[in-house]
């Protein structure tokens, strides 16, 4: 924990994941300075959402480790690895559908609040105080994320598309995270609303002070966006580097584009 | 009109018809005819023929594609052509039963029973009257559908209010007596029933009251909601004021039997509040609740009793921590090895646990210690350490029942509305997600069950000090059935839900006891009729009802500003 201030967030090696014969993950290594925002991109089925949910304790490893913040999060249960602050989305929307948008983001903050049960059966003024201010702080995420405030009491299900997606980042940020996992926040988007996601993700790190790691097919995102990317195709790490980098890199461009446009 | 629309009335009359045929045939609508709604006129089996016809056209006018806006005139036609079949069917069905014996296979299809059904009148004339009378009122049901809302609320609810307060004489002319208006009671009520001046007074009331509340013309409209809003606290504390003093006073007031119901009814609100706990708000189908039930009921029979083999003879109040520590430690032993189980196999091991849990009571193994099939019997009442109150005399058992109710509605309440209130439904709406938002759905799953059980087993427990003899057979898989169906009714994870569901489901049915054989019919047609029309309960929690009906109001109580408005993303500064 020497480091802890000024080392990387996270640092994942030899992780390797199979699920049965298939190798999702294999050897994979790598870094996420403090305070980057650092994109995961490859092919489908190259991996990248394995990787995450090995993150976010979801996924055991088959071996390697994960160390996040100096502390080795292989074999914890995912709400410890919440708790720890590590906070995700999902590629495909999972809000807790039937539940209010302002009980959405509650529920986000459940890892840092404190009542117990017998404290709320009590009824004591501190739970009370408790559930006012995770309400205020809720309403604040929720501007935040800029889902409008007459939308509070609706059902998570039935706001619309965009703004659903914005609610998943208030949800995951309420739990006060140190590192942000986004699986394709612009996945359905269209390039207005892209153009926003792009810019708000920017402004998360500069004034919460966040690190992002990001997977995202959108290269406009990804190259606007991301200090570091990581270039995972069949399950192996091929490239690593600045956008610069990766846009010239032989392996990436054959990744995505057959042999053909290397030769 | 066309031929089509016709068509589609009468099949809709063949299915009413058809379910009034099976209603004879088995007997109930004879058994219904022994009560009367309005004395010397109206039986409560004729009431449920007309109900029958008005629902038939009501459904027959429902708007269909090739008529959206269905006239007064053709809806009216249609009812009654939905109506008169089914009353041709019920008619003929009489006729072929009165020609023809099939009693061999039919045992309560008895002539008395197609009396009923003709209405004492022969089967050519009566089966006339079902067929006129089936259109006619097949038509006013039509009727009521084109009428504006507000006339059919108020018609609805006078015949309504007209039927509970007959089924429930056996409370209100006790009432009225005991609060000294022996002549009021005997204008309202006579022989079991109400009577022809009563049910009208009741009518105009009912319909008034409708008329008060809703129209907008009303003048107490306005006075009305500014009391029920939330802001205005003086008039809410008066309110609750006054519910507390109702609610002590009811037992004086309405005698013993009627306290006896209350007090059952007071059971299965705490098992509803229990399960709900479980069901509603974690999510949890657990169809072996019944279980924690025998377990109170055992424990404190055990203790208390003297012919328990412990002989400890202990006292009610004394031994109750020991039996909520005794519920949680259930709670959790059940509860750990279905975990990992979710929806249906969750149902299916907890049904499994349930059957365990009563046959272990009944078996030869533990005959030595639960007394197997005799049961245990001479538990003492409820009677506070050194005095004699309060007995099991119905009136006095009203008052630990309300208590425990009370407490456990406060308890219910505050944890649905905390972080563990949420985390459970989290838990319920997606497992992993919750998982990944930092909550133990392990523990949250084992605080949902051993709460549940606490509530369960303290409903055990006062049944138990109720009743003071307890047999394994009380404790049947019915229970846990009921207590579902108390939910369901009353509206999953709602609290005033679950109290009104106990009392229509388990309350009312006591004062129509002679129907008692045909109960689960009841239950299935009216839970079945619910899922139909309601399907949120009859008192839904604010979510449920927005989750069923999309397009209720709209919330306007928030103001909205530009900036919000356009979506654009707003970054607060420091709200880090």
């Amino acid at each position: 924990m020497t480091n802890a201030d000024t080392g990387p967030i996270v640092e994942v090696a030899n992780l390797t994941k199979s699920f049965g014969g298939l190798v999702a993950n294999r050897d994979v290594d790598f870094t996420i300075p403090r305070r980057s925002i650092v994109s995961l991109i490859g092919p489908n089925g190259a991996g990248k959402t394995t990787l995450f949910n090995q993150i976010s304790g979801y996924y055991q490893p088959t071996s390697g480790s994960i160390l996040f913040d100096g502390v080795n999060i292989v074999g914890l249960a995912p709400n410890d690895v919440a708790e720890l602050g590590i906070g995700r989305t999902y590629q495909n929307i999972r809000l807790f559908a039937d539940m209010t948008v302002l009980a959405n983001v509650m529920v986000g903050r459940h890892a840092r609040l404190k009542s117990q049960w017998y404290e709320v059966i009590l009824g004591l003024t501190k739970v009370k105080q408790e559930e006012e201010e995770t309400r205020q702080r809720a309403r604040e995420l929720i501007e935040l994320v800029g889902v409008p405030r007459r939308y509070e009491h609706d059902l998570a299900k039935n706001l619309p598309y965009g703004e659903q997606r914005r609610l998943e980042v208030a949800r995951a940020l309420a739990s006060d995270p140190k590192l942000l996992l986004l699986d394709e926040p612009t996945a359905g988007m269209n390039p207005g609303e892209t153009a926003r996601m792009t810019q708000f993700i920017g402004r998360l790190r500069e004034e919460l002070g966040l690190t992002i790691l990001l997977i995202e097919h959108d290269m406009k995102v990804v190259m606007g966006v991301s200090e570091r990317i990581t270039v995972l195709d069949y399950g192996e790490k091929i490239a690593e580097g600045t956008p610069e980098q990766i846009r010239t890199n032989p392996r990436v461009i054959e990744a995505y584009l057959g042999k053909q446009a290397t030769a | 009109m066309t031929r089509d629309a016709l068509v589609s009335a009468a099949r809709i009359g063949l299915i009413a018809g058809g379910a009034m045929v099976f209603v004879v045939t088995i007997g109930f609508l004879e058994t219904v005819a022994r009560r009367e709604v309005i004395s010397d006129l109206l039986s409560l089996s004729t009431v449920m023929v007309a109900i029958v016809a008005l629902i038939t056209g009501v459904v027959a006018a429902r708007p269909s594609i090739r008529d959206p806006e269905p006239t007064g005139a053709s809806a009216a036609m249609r009812g009654a052509v939905a109506g008169s079949v089914a009353g041709l069917l019920m008619a003929l069905h009489a006729v072929f039963a009165d020609t023809v014996n099939v009693r061999d296979i039919f045992t309560n299809l008895s002539p008395s029973s197609i009396e009923t059904v003709t209405f004492g009148l022969g089967t050519l004339v009566g089966g006339a009257v079902l067929v006129v009378g089936g259109a006619v009122l097949g038509a006013l049901g039509a009727v009521l559908r084109i009428l504006p809302p507000l006339p059919t609320r108020m018609v609805v609810t006078a015949g309504i209010t007209i039927v509970v307060l007959s089924i429930m004489e056996q409370v209100f002319r006790v009432m009225l007596s005991e609060l000294g208006l022996r002549d009021v009671a005997s204008f309202f009520y006579q022989g079991g029933a109400l009577t022809v001046p009563g049910a009208l007074v009741i009518a105009a009331a009912a319909a008034g009251l409708v008329w008060l509340r809703r129209a907008p013309q009303s003048p107490v409209r306005a006075p009305l909601q500014r009391i029920s809003g939330p802001r205005d606290r003086r008039a809410s504390l008066i309110l609750y004021a006054l519910i507390a003093v109702a609610l002590l006073a009811l037992p004086q007031l309405i005698g013993r039997f009627p306290s006896d119901v209350v007090g059952t009814a007071g059971l299965y609100i705490l098992l509803g509040l229990g399960l709900n706990i479980v069901v509603g708000y974690a999510g949890l189908l657990d169809l072996g609740y019944v279980a924690f039930f025998a377990i109170g009921s055992y424990s404190v029979a055990l203790l208390t009793s003297p012919q328990s083999f412990l002989a400890l003879e202990l006292n009610f109040w004394l031994i109750l921590p020991v039996v909520i520590l005794i519920a949680a430690i259930a709670g959790i032993m059940i509860g750990a090895p279905v975990l990992r189980l979710r929806g249906d196999y969750l149902a299916i091991v907890t049904l499994g646990f349930g059957e365990i849990v009563r046959l272990l009571f009944l078996s030869d193994w533990l005959s030595e210690w639960t007394n197997a099939g005799q049961g245990i019997l001479g538990i003492p009442g409820p009677a506070l350490p050194g005095v004699d109150f309060p007995t099991r005399a119905p009136e006095d058992m009203y008052y630990p029942i309300l208590i425990a109710c009370v407490l456990a509605a406060v308890v219910a309440y505050r944890l649905a509305n905390s972080r563990v209130g949420r985390a459970w439904n989290a838990m319920r709406e997606d497992e992993s997600v919750a998982e990944a938002t930092g909550i133990n759905t392990t523990n949250y799953k084992l605080l949902a069950f051993s709460l549940g059980a606490v509530f369960g087993c303290l409903s055990g427990a006062l049944f138990a000090a109720k009743i003071g003899s307890i047999f394994p057979h009380s404790f049947e898989i019915l229970v846990s059935i009921t207590a579902l169906a108390v939910i369901i009714l009353g509206g999953m994870g709602s609290i005033p839900g679950v109290i009104v569901g106990a009392l229509v489901l388990v309350g009312l049915p006591e004062f129509l006891r002679e129907f008692d054989e045909y109960r689960l019919l009841v239950y299935g047609a009216v839970l079945v009729a619910m899922m139909l029309l309601r399907p949120e309960g009859l008192v839904p929690s604010a979510t449920r009802r927005r989750e069923l009906h999309e397009s209720a109001e709209p919330d306007t109580q928030y103001d909205t500003d530009a900036g919000e408005e356009t979506g654009q993303p707003v970054v607060t500064g420091g709200a880090a």
